[in-house]
């Protein structure tokens, strides 16, 4: 075998991977099940919802992403873009799902701040703002959430030095052609950037499909989407509602599939349609004031309210409407944190153990395996990205089963890893892979080893992405909920299972509580990233 | 009613439960009751129990923390608190661990706090172990006949499968300022929605307060109550339950968002009767609204009730799988959540307010005074009958039906 360090990681990965999805799959394979779908009302409706959230939200994320990128690129404001996005990113779905309801609710702060005085209402009005039958604070919060993951994503590939150095370049010639800067931008650094951001956008693509959490709390009811139909059902104690579940996660599976087939078409004959352009320049915009801030503004803005509600939600006692602020104030929400303070270290271990394992595996992986392996494997290792969360736990938990590992650490850690693997790999691939192989070659011919170039030139100059992607996986690790129940058997806590068990209790006070918890940790990750990657700054000895 | 000696192999199980009840009693008697408990405790001495209980109530929980400490030091037993959001989830778990071919022991759920659906699955697929709630030194306080809930489950025998440890019922609150007069059935809730529409609401079933909501309105419409007691027929479904039907189609309308949706579950409606944009709460915890004022969550001015002509009511119980491992630790847990200490302190709404399952007249004097704690704002006054849940097999067919007419939205 030529590869033999690749062969073997792909055994360790691969291996796990497989077992699990065919699993999850096999609980795909009851005639009964599929025959109880098609008799249950409700899926019809609750696919189409979720279709409809899923490419909405992601097709708006992807727009509005390019719109602020090209803003910030044609700006050179770039770095000042990506400050506030560690603290975004690193918000748990859950968390930021349960502060925007909170906002928007009937009896939200939005509401409150404008009632009785101008609204004139006493009594929160019967409006549907949160849980709305179309699905739009649920696109509305998967959107507002999708942006800093797919900025993130894109910001790795700008800020490599050798990519930025050439796409400004590109960028300025095609300017000194008579494009305009938005133009040139369109024309010469998105056909590059894009593609680089398929893996990132499939993902989200899947996860505004599948999404269980953040459509409990603002997605429509009646029906839901199926992913939270697939949910209850295999939730039910009935094996057969649970088998129905599965079934429908399969529907979903099939869904995310096709989505992402049309997806990629669409961007094909987009991409075909700018390579035809017709080369006119058109008119230079009038050099107005800059609006291109304003959509980052925006963002940051409703990051703060949401973060401020859930600050404010999780001291609150009584707090009638429409008070703008709560009559009486509590720490009983902080001091139930504080006594089970146990899970945070818990969390904490997984959360590096993992974390740092996906990224072993990954610089392993990129470094030993030859391109072609890398792109056979990748639809594999994506799997429990497209699969439905409530069907890849399916597969997860037998695995454990049949390992009889259930209930013990070593199972915990091998679902976080999985989970965070296709994550990590996603965030560190566009720039492992893009390292200007220039660098080796000068490298080798210098004379110096393999371990060498890796230790001295290719990690140090890649550390930015290193450390990103494992304050990706590290967040992965902490967000994760049903993996964590099913292999855990209860018996591992982490804050983030305390926090939806919790909120099973729908009291806001611990709810927002404990969701500031689950934010802290992965901020710290994530602030921890950015000071690994931190510009080196050369200083001048005096002499 | 007997003890299973601790021995019992799943065979001897089997068999014993299949003579029935002649056999049984002969077991008992060759076996007395004092020795062969002072067995299971020196047994359970050192044991861990995982008690997988439901974790969304920080008085419950606490109250967990006390009993684990009360129990560690009496009897040596670690009592660990595993925190679960749904009870089903440990069904499925051990369900799961049964079909990889676990055996006795080899299970990772010691005792589970259960009721209804859930309880009469595990029974059905032979994931609980021998019967020992009657073998418990406590049980002999519980108030089987003023209590019958107690006994049976859903209307499912329990079978000693599981023991007794609180009592719920369906309770409504409201504040007084803004309503108070409150409705003293479905009829008067109905009449009320009307006057005052769109502040009305049941969570969106199959939650468990919302399917009692149904229930409870198909109890008071229905015109064949007697049906309910008895396993589900499909025969009689459409006869039995026509009457509820016409009542939530003449309801609906009037409700939150004009019943096209619920809210997700009771706490969500809580905190929507606390913000003022719901009338009425709806709970099966007679303390729950006290609770909650006591934490500061609901204004004072909040009081509870009961339908006059009774609410549906039942027993929450534990059980122990057949595999779990502490077996003997998980009886002595389940014997001291039934002491009277335990239950006085669950009872006291500045813990947790969770009716006993004791029959007070049963205890000694010194004991029944531990239960004498004073009223508090917000607790139910005047209570009202508890009704019999209908057969646990009406549930999935009433819930089915419900999504089929009111879940598609549209």
């Amino acid at each position: 075998m030529r590869h033999p360090l690749a062969a073997l990681l792909l055994l360790i990965a691969g291996l796990p991977l497989l077992v699990t999805g065919a699993l999850a799959l096999g609980a795909l394979f009851d005639a009964g099940a599929w025959q109880a779908l098609a008799q249950e009302p409700q899926w019809p409706r609750a696919l189409a919802l979720s279709l409809w959230t899923g490419l909405a939200s992601t097709a708006l994320a992807w727009w509005a992403t390019r719109a602020l990128l090209a803003q910030a690129f044609v700006q050179q404001r770039l770095a000042r873009l990506l400050r506030g996005l560690p603290a975004m990113l690193a918000t748990p779905h859950a968390a930021f799902a349960i502060g925007l309801a909170f906002l928007l609710a009937p009896s939200g702060w939005v509401l409150r701040a404008l009632s009785p005085w101008l609204t004139g209402f006493d009594f929160p009005p019967p409006w549907p703002t949160t849980q709305d039958p179309w699905g739009l604070g649920l696109i509305a919060a998967l959107v507002l959430k999708e942006i800093p993951f797919l900025l993130w994503t894109a910001a790795t590939q700008l800020q490599r030095d050798d990519v930025r150095q050439r796409w400004q370049a590109e960028h300025a010639l095609a300017q000194t052609l008579g494009y305009a800067p938005r133009q040139a931008f369109d024309r010469v650094v998105w056909p590059q950037l894009a593609p680089r951001l398929t893996g990132p956008l499939v993902a989200v693509l899947a996860y505004g499909l599948t999404v269980v959490d953040m459509a409990l709390v603002l997605g429509p009811a009646s029906p839901p989407t199926l992913a939270v139909l697939a949910w209850q059902w295999l939730q039910d104690a009935d094996p057969a509602t649970n088998a129905q579940g599965a079934a429908a996660g399969g529907v979903l599976a099939f869904a995310v599939g096709v989505s992402v087939a049309l997806w990629r078409a669409g961007q094909a004959l987009a991409a075909r349609h700018t390579r035809r352009g017709s080369g006119a320049r058109g008119r230079t915009p009038a050099a107005g004031p800059v609006h291109g801030s304003r959509g980052a503004w925006l963002l940051v803005a409703v990051y703060a309210a949401v973060l401020l509600a859930l600050a404010v939600g999780s001291v609150a006692g009584v707090w009638p409407f429409p008070a703008l602020w709560p009559d009486t104030l509590t720490l009983q929400a902080w001091a139930s944190v504080w006594a089970s303070r146990g899970t945070v270290l818990t969390t904490l271990g997984l959360a590096v153990a993992s974390a740092a394992l996906a990224l072993a595996w990954s610089v392993a992986w990129l470094e030993a395996a030859p391109r072609r392996w890398d792109a056979a494997l990748r639809p594999l290792l994506y799997a429990p990205l497209v699969l439905p969360a409530v069907l890849w736990v399916v597969g997860l938990y037998s695995l454990a089963l049949w390992l009889r590992l259930e209930g013990r650490w070593p199972a915990l850690l091998l679902a976080h890893t999985l989970m965070a693997l296709p994550y990590v790999l996603l965030a560190l691939a566009p720039a492992y892979t893009g390292f200007d192989p220039r660098y080796r070659a000068i490298s080798d011919s210098l004379g110096r080893s393999r371990a060498h170039f890796l230790l001295r030139i290719k990690w140090p100059l890649l550390r930015r992405a290193l450390a990103a992607s494992a304050a990706v996986g590290f967040a992965v690790s902490v967000a994760q909920y049903l993996p964590t129940l099913y292999l855990g058997a209860g018996r591992w806590a982490t804050v983030t299972t305390e926090a939806v068990t919790l909120a099973a209790g729908a009291q806001r006070s611990l709810t927002s509580a404990y969701a500031g918890l689950q934010f802290v940790l992965p901020v710290l990750g994530f602030a921890l990233a950015a000071w690994v990657g931190r510009p080196r700054r050369f200083t001048v000895a005096p002499t | 009613m007997s003890i299973p000696p601790l021995s019992t192999t799943r065979r001897r199980l089997l068999t014993t439960l299949g003579a029935g009840a002649a056999l049984h009693s002969l077991a008992a008697r060759a076996q007395p009751v004092a020795p062969a408990w002072a067995e299971i405790e020196q047994a359970a001495r050192g044991q861990t129990v995982r008690f997988n209980a439901w974790a969304g109530s920080e008085p419950i929980n606490a109250y967990i923390q006390w009993a684990a400490a009360q129990i560690q030091a009496a009897h040596g037993v670690t009592l660990e608190h595993v925190k679960i959001s749904d009870a089903a989830d440990v069904v499925k778990r051990v369900r799961a661990e049964k079909a990889a071919g676990r055996g006795a022991g080899e299970g990772t759920v010691d005792l589970i706090w259960i009721n209804g659906e859930n309880f009469a699955t595990m029974k059905r697929e032979g994931l609980l172990g021998a019967p020992f709630a009657q073998g418990l030194p406590n049980f002999r306080y519980v108030d089987t006949v003023g209590k019958p809930t107690t006994l049976t489950d859903f209307s499912v025998p329990t079978d000693g499968l599981e023991s007794p440890w609180g009592m719920a019922q369906l309770t409504f609150f409201a504040d007084r300022q803004r309503l108070p007069q409150p409705p003293q059935s479905m009829a008067e809730l109905l009449a009320l929605a009307r006057q005052r529409p769109g502040r009305i609401s049941y969570p969106r079933p199959p939650e468990f307060h919302g399917t009692t909501f149904l229930k409870q309105a198909l109890l008071e419409h229905t015109r064949e109550p007697a049906a309910l007691a008895r396993p589900y027929s499909a025969d009689a479904f459409a006869r039995v339950t026509a009457p509820l039907w016409t009542f939530l189609d003449a309801l609906h309308p009037q409700l939150w968002r004009g019943g096209r949706q619920f809210p997700q579950n009771a706490g969500a409606i809580r905190q929507m009767v606390a913000d003022g944009e719901l009338l009425i709460g709806i709970t099966f915890n007679p303390n729950d609204a006290a609770n909650e004022i006591a934490a500061r969550r609901l204004p004072a001015t909040v009081h509870s009730w009961q339908f006059a002509r009774g609410t549906i009511g039942n027993t929450h119980f534990v059980a122990i799988p057949y595999n779990a491992p502490a077996r003997a630790g998980a009886q002595v847990v389940a014997n001291f959540l039934l002491s009277p200490v335990a239950q006085a302190r669950k009872a006291d709404i500045a813990h947790w307010g969770d009716p006993t399952v004791l029959d007070l007249a049963k205890l000694p004097a010194a004991e029944r005074a531990l239960f004498n704690a004073a009223p508090r704002p917000g607790q139910v006054q005047q209570t009202a009958p508890a009704l019999p849940e209908p057969h646990a097999s009406w549930v999935d067919p009433i819930e089915k039906e419900w999504v089929r007419r009111y879940g598609l939205g549209g």
